[in-house]
């Protein structure tokens, strides 16, 4: 019936380890499967290698791209390789809509309640937290006035400038409507209804016109906004604080920020559930160990207590940061699973009109 | 000995067939079978007036960056093989110089040149020639100007590997019966070089129905090309369109250069032939 596609071979990979892993059960290790790189070396340092140390169990991180293909393809075959894994928004959503996680029994992970209830989701936790937020050159911006909110980036007569936004439908839809006067917790009930996204589109229109640039990069607004090609633009919350240290004058505007969790789930069928647990427990549980990875990485976890642990100066770059996390919102990652093709497409024939 | 001959091409023909045939098949059942058999990837694409546009957008780029590589190129390729054989190579070497840069740096590069607060706006509003910056970054001629300063080395020295093919006691022969030296030149030298001219104009089309990184970084909203929709189809996990996608580009690559052979074909001579 169906030809053998790259999917099909994939799935008759994902059987083969596991005859060849019969052999040595006793000896436990679990699979996480993460992005790899910088990231990779600091959770070997702060995570693997103690928890090795503590329980006995081995974890062997991989690095991934294209997760949802790869779940779908063990799902196929029944049998996952992969018991951990970390997972952007719109692949835990897929995930989570598919049934591919395991539910997260948070009496056991979480008994001491040091998660926030926002990040007690019922498949998986949230391992770490980035935000896009509003960034402006405080030294082109006109007397005495700052931006403070996604209507000032809008108001182009009390805020000449170059803008950039980036190249995304998810996020700008977002950022239009909380400009045009809708509040963070009504978002995506609004952009739930055909008109919500003809009023996101229809106020995106009126900024298009002032938009110099639309990036596809992380780095590319960063860079901007040090070559002064723009002035106003949006960017990753990281990369603004590196820009700062490197002394240009850039501030972060954290309200109506969108925070995109990097969220970490138990794969379905696993065969080292209860390890996989402990793992999950230890990574996520611990501000100690929590404000470790946040020095690190600049992405800190929502685990309470986090920030006694951290300078304060270095707290206040930080998305969940309490003075941050006020006029945030959480980007709702199983809304854009589900609109994310019909808007996207959109979205690109806004872009060539 | 001719079957042995043969055998050279061996290792050449597997690494094909592992290389390029094996995945573009691969490619090819995602774009068809993807979540079951049906064309609907196929028709998405040629229903919509957007990704058409962006497609006819691919072409004439390609078309044009081509083309503009040709007409710097090969006059270009033209002096340096009227020039002195010991000085040559050294004028090889300085074309051939940016090539050794990756793609992704010359397009930063470009950046820095025509950005807002750039070599050329600075060197514009010194001169007094304007007061407020010019916009030349995210324009569709920045996309022309970083894709023509990547690509045009590979036109030179095609069109110069064609040139030293020509025997000069053509053209002289040809001075000799009586022409002037532009008819020598126009009637001898141009179609012996045309076949050289054609297969670098070949080149940089394919190359450029390609290309996505430099669009997504010096051009404006609507300076989309193929490449980067497959990007983005890819990114959002759409492999079956992004298949699709795939194979649009590499069927209309293939028979637009089948077109280009067609046509120059009637005018093409091999120098070795002549």
């Amino acid at each position: 019936m169906k030809g053998p596609t790259r999917r099909s071979l994939l799935a008759a990979a994902v059987v083969l380890p596991l005859v060849a892993g019969a052999a040595a059960a006793q000896d436990v290790e679990i699979t996480y499967a993460g992005s790899g790189g910088g990231l990779a070396q600091v959770m070997d340092m702060l995570f693997d290698k103690p928890f090795a140390e503590a329980t006995g169990i081995r974890v062997k991180a991989l690095a991934t791209t294209d997760r949802v293909s790869a779940m779908r393809a063990m799902m196929q075959a029944g049998n996952p390789i992969w018991d951990v894994a970390e997972l952007t928004p719109v692949e835990y959503a897929t995930a989570s809509i598919e049934g591919w996680l395991e539910p997260m029994d948070w009496d056991v992970i979480d008994p001491k309640g040091l998660q926030p209830d926002e990040a007690r989701l019922p498949d998986a936790g949230i391992a770490a937290t980035y935000s896009t937020v509003l960034a402006q050159r405080t030294d082109k911006l006109p007397e005495g006035r700052k931006m403070a909110s996604w209507a000032d980036f809008w108001n182009v007569e009390a805020f000449p400038g170059p803008r950039a936004l980036q190249d995304s439908v998810m996020e700008n839809l977002e950022f239009a409507l909380l400009a045009d006067g809708v509040e963070a917790k009504d978002l995506y009930a609004v952009l739930a209804t055909e008109d919500g996204v003809d009023r996101a589109f229809a106020k995106l229109d009126e900024i298009k016109p002032h938009v110099v640039a639309w990036w596809s990069a992380g780095a590319q607004p960063v860079q901007m906004l040090s070559d002064g090609e723009v002035a106003f633009t949006t960017a990753w919350n990281g990369r603004l604080t590196q820009l700062r240290q490197e002394g240009v004058p850039v501030e972060t505007i954290w309200n109506g920020g969108a925070i995109k969790p990097s969220y970490v789930g138990i794969l379905k069928g696993t065969r080292h559930k209860k390890e996989a647990e402990q793992y999950v427990a230890f990574m996520i549980g611990d501000p100690v160990r929590g404000a470790e990875f946040a020095k690190m990485v600049a992405y800190p976890s929502m685990v309470k207590g986090l920030y006694d642990n951290i300078d304060p100066e270095a707290g206040r770059e930080m998305p969940t940061h309490p003075d941050n996390l006020a006029g945030q919102f959480v980007v709702d990652a199983v809304f854009w699973a589900r609109n994310m093709d019909a808007l996207q497409e959109r979205w690109q024939e806004w872009m060539l009109d | 000995m001719r079957f042995a001959h043969r055998l050279t091409l061996v290792p050449a023909v597997l690494l094909a067939l592992a290389m390029f045939a094996v995945p573009v098949a691969f490619v090819f059942s995602e774009a068809v079978f993807t979540p079951e058999f049906s064309l609907a990837h196929f028709e998405r694409f040629f229903s919509r007036a957007a990704y058409l546009s962006v497609y006819r957008n691919t072409l004439v780029v390609s078309a044009a960056v081509a083309s503009i590589c040709l007409a710097v190129g090969y006059p270009m390729a033209l002096f340096i093989v009227g020039q002195p054989a010991g000085r040559r190579p050294l004028l090889l070497f300085l074309v051939l110089v940016p090539l050794w840069m990756s793609i992704l740096v010359r397009t930063y590069a470009w950046m820095v040149v025509l950005g807002r607060e750039g070599i050329v706006n600075g060197a514009l509003q010194w001169l007094g020639l304007t007061d407020e910056p010019l916009t030349l970054m995210f324009t569709t001629g920045a996309v022309y100007v970083a894709m023509v300063q990547i690509l045009l080395p590979i036109m030179v020295v095609t069109c110069y590997s064609a040139m030293t093919e020509i025997d000069p006691g053509l053209v002289r022969a040809a001075r000799v019966c009586g022409a002037s030296p532009f008819a020598a030149f126009r009637k001898v030298f141009l179609p012996l070089s045309l076949e050289g001219a054609v297969t670098g104009w070949s080149v940089i089309f394919i190359l450029s129905m390609g290309f996505f990184i430099v669009p997504a970084l010096v051009g404006g909203r609507r300076d989309v090309l193929l490449g980067n929709m497959i990007v983005n189809q890819v990114g959002q996990a759409n492999w079956g369109f992004a298949g699709a996608l795939a194979i649009v580009l590499l069927v209309s690559t293939i028979v637009l250069l089948g077109l280009v052979r067609l046509v120059a074909g009637r005018f093409l001579y091999s120098p070795r032939e002549a």
